[in-house]
């Protein structure tokens, strides 16, 4: 049964090496830098004698009397014209709209006392209320000081007025003289400032009169490409466009490398629709998901079947199941090669498609344009057209052509550019060096940059205007057709900086601004009333065709498949990926999202080369496989041909043996002059179509004999299944079922957990319980909270929302690797391994070589991602134990931290089973190590702390709350308007954030309740019930949509 | 249990009473109004002072001193007619734009059209009419302002300053010091004339008081134990008052008076501090607020012009034109209650739900002239209160569960302490 199943929280768990048993069995580190601070030189070359020290101690306590009798001014400055929707105290919620080149996601914005705190996801909006990491965290970015603040000429700072005229002349000039104007943009989702950008074109073309090649071209250019499926989408549907996928549609997802939970194309839309069709209460109905990959992804570790693979075989296992599908659908096989050990997956996968038909969908993350061909013809077979891909709308998500892009640089090379205006990317830092833009760059006259930082393009360009943070100006967007919706500003511009749209409109001398340009074009949708409502929603829809039609030919299949066999596998592959958090690098410098640990790797401030432990072993190799606080990794040189990155090597369970993995957009933001990782810009290359290719052939890895101190959040908070040969000691931590397990009801799957009493019967935990019970069980509120382990699939999302909310300091890649993070909510990720009782039973095994077989990595784990908070326990080991009653139970259920009562013995963080305690050991927001770290060492992003919630200072214990500052919130409203608390009125800043709705929260004495439903549900489970804590979380059995036999 | 009956009782007693002693304010009430509506300035008061003075001075609308001569109208018979129709109904007057005077006045008053009265009736115009003939300026009376004394003038501080305490500190220092010193110095005279071979006398104070120390011992040792515990008293209840800034009354920017807006003229708490009901902070008005009434109101009781003209200053307003035509200055105002950030306080919770009169924290604030900081604002001080303080349940559709629920639990038991619903509890203030 799946429950039996071992699972080990790192590699070094696994191995249950010496030292990690060892770092286990204790809560801190032991490594306390007070030698290091008393050997500083400094302090011994100081000559203070016992006697100044007495002098000094002798002041400092006569000075601290006399500041304390004085009283303090606090200036308190009204507005003189209050605002009539503004009070102080009060937050206000107002829509707008995020989009970078790479998310797109409708949003609310918290703004308190005029300064935006906080980004949750617009309920309003179809694609859902969850919001992304990224995007939940782009509300630090507004206030950082990287920021240009100034327009600067030459590197010089100027001012708006000179930059104005000097480049509105020499823009007239350029065209005039016949040269282009290369206007070289992110992706642009935007109808108004696509009209502009048309409008602009008409205005140049009229400048330069009859000289002929004077015009201004526009260039969209995504740092992540996806010209390869835009173009077979070109061929087969007749635009070159995504279509609108349809996950929920789904009953078999197949994918192939797409990563469509984090970052590929809509993630954010398709997140929530998967979401809603893995529910096993679905029963027959639940989505099946298989995965090929090469590298351990986030959408991987979610699938039920999960078939490694190498990147350059993905097109041949593309045509291995066409073939398979074709001989069910009677169509023309195509020519294939032999692919070992993927045929019996490939059959069952198709038998599985076949047997779904219209209810499958086989998508692919691959930027080749023959790839992506083969998959719209087994969509086609399948019978997804019109069902799981809907052809009524699409999306313009992402727009670069890697071809047109190719011309462009060869254009500026050829000297027929007379100016660049480079917006929103920075093309000097991604694109791929064969691609050589920098040297064409640098040949242009005049190259303008419009940015928020300054970033590599902008550093070698003649003018750098700042540009708006997207908060603090208006915008539209149209993600998919037919629907829109707006950006508005909620606060005015921090720095001297202007949209991107009004600086081009002043250059152009345009009569109308930005603002007025996007009313007057939702003056055509509809009236007054329809704009005031659209402001106030967000969002907004009207009736269009997406003139899609299907035209599969099997002429285009015939040379995809030429193609595909000219794709040479060939020794180690490198797959350049995007993570989580960094995603292509644009936020790179966001210190919420450094430090948020990746979902697979749990490592934070760094990128690195992943690669198989089992690979790692390998002669000529020898990496450290267990990377701990003071054990470094191993150093590697990584070179394909004359490209090369040292880089360290960290293990990855479920890579591809013979397949290494590096995350793109690192080596751009410097903390404290340290650059954080490196970039692997310099390995991307072309196909023969001219599209971005993300991975490479024929590597060579050689250990330097370097090491490199990594962070990991994750090879600490154990949770006691540190023996793993003992099974007295073996807990239920992550419960896990498959679906047809899940159907023979919870006895199976979810048994209660029964201990034995004093005299050997078998009782329920609360029937042994010690504690007399809370008197909340019959009086007032109780909260609670459930989390359904099926749903969450490990994004983040909640993490950064947590910190966001809570003002939870950011401590830097050192303390993490010290084990002093300060996450209050953190998601543990499990691998299992495939060795269990039922398996050693079968091979005849005894139990000491079952348990010693689990020992052994397995290359191909099964993930599970576990969210972890306080527990607020009903009898919370910490509460007994604390010598200053600091921490104390509520009325209402909560574990209650009180930070000014906390003398920091940190008892209570060792009496925790759930290891959820942080002890806050530094001064964040003054100590200078942690300067351009702490975002809140700094003036301007201190603004973005929540008022709310106190800034804890050094030595207090803190922890989870439940956002009791929401629940108190939500209690006044309650009473203000005299009515009970309504179900789903309060919700905590993680569940905001979900994008699937896995985490529940309310009121377990309101019998109707969402969360009591939850609570009673077969499926939940309470961590560590054995212990008898009472939690007052629970989760949701996690069930994979498998048979028994494949579990 | 007991004490709860008791209190029902009692509570029923006096609200009786209060009922009783309402009634009869009310026809006390009732017949004033009668005999006042007669009053040619008390109408004026009530409908035309907002933007008029009696006197000269320009205010939203003209100064009347003067008024019956420079109406049109003719004979006294048609400018009692002109100006009953021009009371009642001036937004005709002003539209149909044929009136000369009024075309003038109009635009000399940036296009702002008087309030039209119709609810005034032609006698109670014309009583108006005659209050405003028979108005004479108040003569400033030097002897009738000393009599009303000034509160914002200090009386004579006190001879303790605070400079002459850091004087008498610093003395007893060197005294200490001087006394010190010269022990020090005679011990070594002594030791010096010892090895000298010389012999002194014994030398008086303060020798000899540490010779009757060292023979008397107990009592010595019972003095410096009743010193120590003084001063260690003394140094508890010190210690106590760190942090404590009761009394607290900072000089503010303007001196505005409480007593006379809050007491003399009855103005409601919430109308400035309107966000008290809304949300977490009262708040501080801003200044479109206090003009709201100081447009019309420019002179102050015992400053003139001074103070209010700081509110002009700071929301950019012109009183010789009337209009907003000066850069705006926002009022920096001194906070007196300060709470340290560890602790969360809500306004609404307690004024709304709880029903608290603002005087129960702040202090009989009508009667402060200049504002001061009247509780504690300690822990201890909130604790006391929630052990205090009755829960307003009935009513509240909030509390319907819990207070069935409570009163299943304690049977016999009616109110409920704040207490006794968690509002002792650390989170519920510190988060």
């Amino acid at each position: 049964m799946g429950k039996q199943k071992k699972y080990w929280n790192s590699v070094q768990h696994l191995n249950n090496d010496p030292a990690f048993v060892a770092s286990a069995e204790k809560e801190f580190a032991e490594y306390i830098p007070v030698d290091e601070f008393l050997s500083s030189e400094t302090i011994q070359d100081a000559s203070s004698s016992r006697r100044d020290f007495l002098k000094f101690l002798g002041f400092s306590v006569s000075a601290a009397t006399l500041a304390a009798c004085e009283t303090p001014v606090v200036k308190s400055i009204p507005y003189v014209n209050k605002p009539h929707e503004i009070n102080p105290g009060i937050a206000n919620y107002y829509a707008s709209t995020y989009y970078d080149g790479n998310d797109y996601a409708s949003i609310l914005v918290k703004n308190r006392d005029g300064r935006p705190i906080f980004i949750q996801g617009n309920d309003q909006s179809e694609y859902g209320a969850g919001v992304n990491a990224r995007v939940n965290s782009s509300v630090l970015s507004l206030y950082n000081s990287n920021r240009l603040q100034k327009p600067l000429k030459a590197g010089k700072v100027s001012d708006w007025k000179t930059i104005n005229d000097e480049v509105s002349q020499k823009l007239k000039n350029t065209v005039a003289s016949g040269k282009k104007i290369m206007l070289l943009t992110r992706s642009i989702i935007s109808p108004s400032t696509k009209a502009l950008i048309e409008d602009l074109k008409s205005k140049y073309l009229n400048i330069a009169n009859t000289v002929p090649g004077g015009e201004l071209v526009h260039v969209p250019y995504d740092a992540i490409s996806c010209s390869g499926l835009l173009r077979a989408n070109q061929k087969s549907l007749g635009k070159r466009v995504v279509p609108n996928y349809r996950f929920d549609k789904a009953k078999t997802i197949v994918s192939f490398g797409a990563d469509f939970l984090c970052g590929w194309l809509m993630s954010g839309q398709y997140a929530v629709q998967y979401g809603n069709v893995r529910k096993p209460e679905l029963g027959a109905a639940m989505a099946k998901h298989y995965q090929f990959e090469s590298r351990m992804s986030l959408t991987g570790s979610n699938a039920d079947v999960r078939i490694p693979i190498k990147p350059s075989q993905t097109g041949k296992a593309l045509v291995l199941l066409y073939n398979e599908i074709a001989k069910k659908a009677s169509a023309p096989a195509m020519k294939s090669a032999q692919l070992k050990g993927f045929d019996a997956k490939i059959k069952q996968m198709a038998n599985d498609l076949w047997s779904n038909k219209s209810k499958s969908l086989v998508v692919s993350g691959s930027n080749n344009e023959s790839d992506q061909l083969i998959v719209n013809k087994i969509n086609h077979l399948l019978g997804s057209y019109g069902t799981t891909i809907d052809l009524s709308t699409y999306s313009e998500i992402k727009q670069s052509d890697d071809v047109q892009i190719k011309n462009a640089i060869a254009s500026m090379q050829s000297g027929s550019v007379g100016a660049v205006i480079v917006y929103g990317v920075d093309p000097v830092f991604n694109m791929p060096k064969a691609s050589k833009f920098a040297e064409g760059f640098s040949k242009v006259p005049l190259k303008i940059t419009l940015s928020e930082r300054l970033d590599f393009t902008a550093k070698v360009s003649d003018y750098v205007c700042p540009t708006n943070h997207y908060l603090e100006s208006w915008d539209d967007a149209e993600p998919q057709k037919g629907k829109l919706s707006i950006a508005q500003p909620v606060i005015n511009p921090l720095y001297d900086s202007k949209s991107f749209q009004d600086i081009l409109i002043t250059w152009a001398n345009l009569p109308l601004d930005y603002y007025s340009y996007i009313k007057k074009r939702w003056s055509n949708l509809g009236d007054t009333a329809f704009w005031k409502k659209s402001v106030h929603d967000g969002v907004a829809s009207y009736s269009s065709n997406s003139g899609l039609s299907l035209q599969i030919s099997d002429a285009d299949l015939a040379g995809a498949g030429e193609k595909i066999f000219t794709q040479k596998s060939n020794g180690i592959e490198l797959e350049l990926y995007t993570k989580t958090a960094i995603a292509d690098g644009m936020n790179a410098d966001n210190p919420w999202l450094q430090e948020l640990p990746d979902p697979i790797s749990k490592v934070v401030w760094d990128n690195y080369i992943t690669m198989n432990p089992e690979d790692m072993k390998k002669e000529g190799y020898g990496f450290q496989t267990n990377i701990q606080q003071e054990i470094p990794a191993s150093m590697a040189k990584l070179s394909v041909g004359s490209d090369h990155i040292t880089l360290p090597v960290f293990p990855s369970p479920g890579q591809t043996i013979g397949t290494v993995g590096i995350a793109l957009g690192y080596g751009k933001a410097i903390v404290k002059e340290q650059v954080i990782g490196k970039n692997a810009a310099h390995f991307l290359t072309s196909n023969s179509d001219g599209d971005i290719q993300y991975y490479r052939t024929g590597v060579k890895i050689e250990p330097t004999g370097e090491t490199y101190l990594m962070a990991s959040s994750q090879t600490h908070n154990t949770i006691m299944d540190v023996d793993p040969k003992d099974p007295e000691v073996g807990r239920k931590i992550v419960n896990e079922t498959t679906l047809e397990d899940f159907a023979k009801g919870k006895a199976h799957y979810n048994p209660d957990i029964t201990l034995a009493d004093a005299y050997g019967d078998q009782k329920t935990t609360k029937e042994l319980d010690l504690w007399a019970e809370h008197p909340y069980d019959t009086f007032g509120h109780r909260w609670g909270m459930a989390i359904d382990l099926n749903t969450c699939f490990g994004c983040s999302a909640c993490v950064t929302a947590c910190h966001s909310e809570n003002n939870v300091p950011v401590v830097g890649k050192d303390e993490v690797r010290r084990n002093r993070d300060m996450f209050w909510l953190r998601i543990d990720r499990y691998y299992s391994s495939d060795m269990n009782q039922d398996v050693a039973e079968e091979q005849g095994k005894g139990a000491v070589a079952m348990y010693a077989e689990m020992e052994h990595p397995s290359a191909y784990p099964q993930v599970v991602h576990q969210p972890l908070m306080c527990h607020h326990c009903n009898h919370a080991p910490c509460e007994t134990v604390c010598p200053v009653a600091a921490t104390t139970h509520s009325n209402e259920g909560l574990n209650q931290m009180t930070y000014n009562r906390c003398v920091g013995t940190r008892y209570c963080a060792n009496n925790c089973p759930y290891k959820v305690r942080r002890f806050n050991w530094f001064q964040y927001d003054k100590y200078n190590k942690f300067t351009g770290v702490n975002p809140a060492q700094d003036d301007l992003a201190r603004m973005v702390l929540n008022p709310d919630v106190t800034v804890r200072s050094r030595g207090v214990m803190e922890k989870c709350s439940m956002c009791v500052q929401r629940i108190q919130e939500g209690k006044l409203e309650a009473k203000k308007n005299a009515e009970p608390v309504k179900d789903g009125s309060i919700k905590t800043a993680c569940q905001l954030a979900c994008p699937t709705n896995a985490i529940s929260f309310g009121d377990l004495n309101d019998k109707n309740s969402n969360v009591r439903a939850k609570f009673s549900d077969d499926r939940a489970y309470a961590l560590l019930e054995e212990v008898g804590t009472q939690p007052n979380v629970k989760y949701l059995t996690k069930v994979r949509n498998l048979k028994e036999s494949e579990a | 249990m007991k004490l709860y009956l008791f209190k029902n009782h009692f509570m029923r007693k006096l609200t009786r009473s209060f009922g009783l002693l309402f009634l009869v304010g009310l026809f006390t009430l009732s017949f004033n109004n009668t005999l006042v509506a007669q009053d040619g300035a008390t109408l004026f008061k009530n409908n035309c002072a907002n933007c008029h003075s009696p006197a000269a001075k320009r205010g939203t609308g003209p100064g009347l001193q003067g008024f019956w001569d420079r109406i049109p109208g003719g004979d006294e018979e048609g400018k009692n007619a002109w100006l009953i129709n021009w009371v009642k109904n001036s937004a005709a007057v002003i539209n149909g734009g044929k009136d000369a005077y009024i075309n003038k006045l109009y635009a000399e008053y940036n296009n702002y059209p008087m309030q039209a009265q119709p609810h005034l009736s032609n006698d109670e115009v014309l009583a108006i009419k005659d209050y405003l003939i028979s108005y004479v300026p108040p003569v400033a009376d030097d002897s009738a302002a000393g009599a009303k004394k000034n509160p914002f003038i200090k009386e004579e501080k006190s001879f303790f300053t605070p400079t002459i305490q850091w004087l008498l500190g610093l003395s007893l220092l060197f005294l200490i010091l001087a006394v010190v010193l010269r022990n020090i110095k005679n011990t070594l005279q002594d030791s010096v004339d010892e090895k000298e071979g010389l012999i002194r006398e014994k030398r008086a104070f303060p020798k000899n008081l540490f010779h009757w120390m060292g023979t008397h011992k107990l009592q010595a040792g019972l003095i410096i134990l009743l010193i120590k515990i003084i001063l260690l008293t003394k140094l508890y209840y010190w210690t106590l008052g760190i942090g404590v800034y009761q009394g607290y009354q900072p000089e503010q920017p303007i001196k505005f008076s409480h007593a006379i807006h809050a007491g003399e003229n009855g103005i409601s708490c919430v109308y400035c501090h309107h966000s008290a009901e809304k949300g977490k902070h009262a708040g501080i008005p801003s200044v479109n607020v206090c003009m709201n009434c100081h447009k019309g109101i420019s002179e102050g009781t015992w400053t003139g012009t001074k103070e209010i003209s700081k509110i002009y200053e700071a929301a950019g307003y012109n009183p010789e034109t009337g209009r907003y035509d000066q850069p705006e200055k926002p009022i920096e105002w001194v906070k007196i209650h300060n709470l340290p950030d560890l602790a969360y306080f809500n306004h609404s919770q307690h004024v709304v739900v709880g029903g608290i009169e603002c005087q129960t924290c702040h202090g009989p604030v009508e009667e402060m002239h200049e504002l001061y900081q009247h509780s504690e604002l300690t822990m201890g001080w909130c604790i006391n209160c929630h052990r205090e303080t009755d829960v307003k349940m009935e009513g509240n559709g909030y509390y319907n569960k819990m207070l069935s629920e409570l009163k299943a639990k304690h049977k016999g038991v009616e109110v409920f302490k704040v207490e006794d619903i968690g509002g002792l509890e650390c989170s519920k203030c510190h988060y």
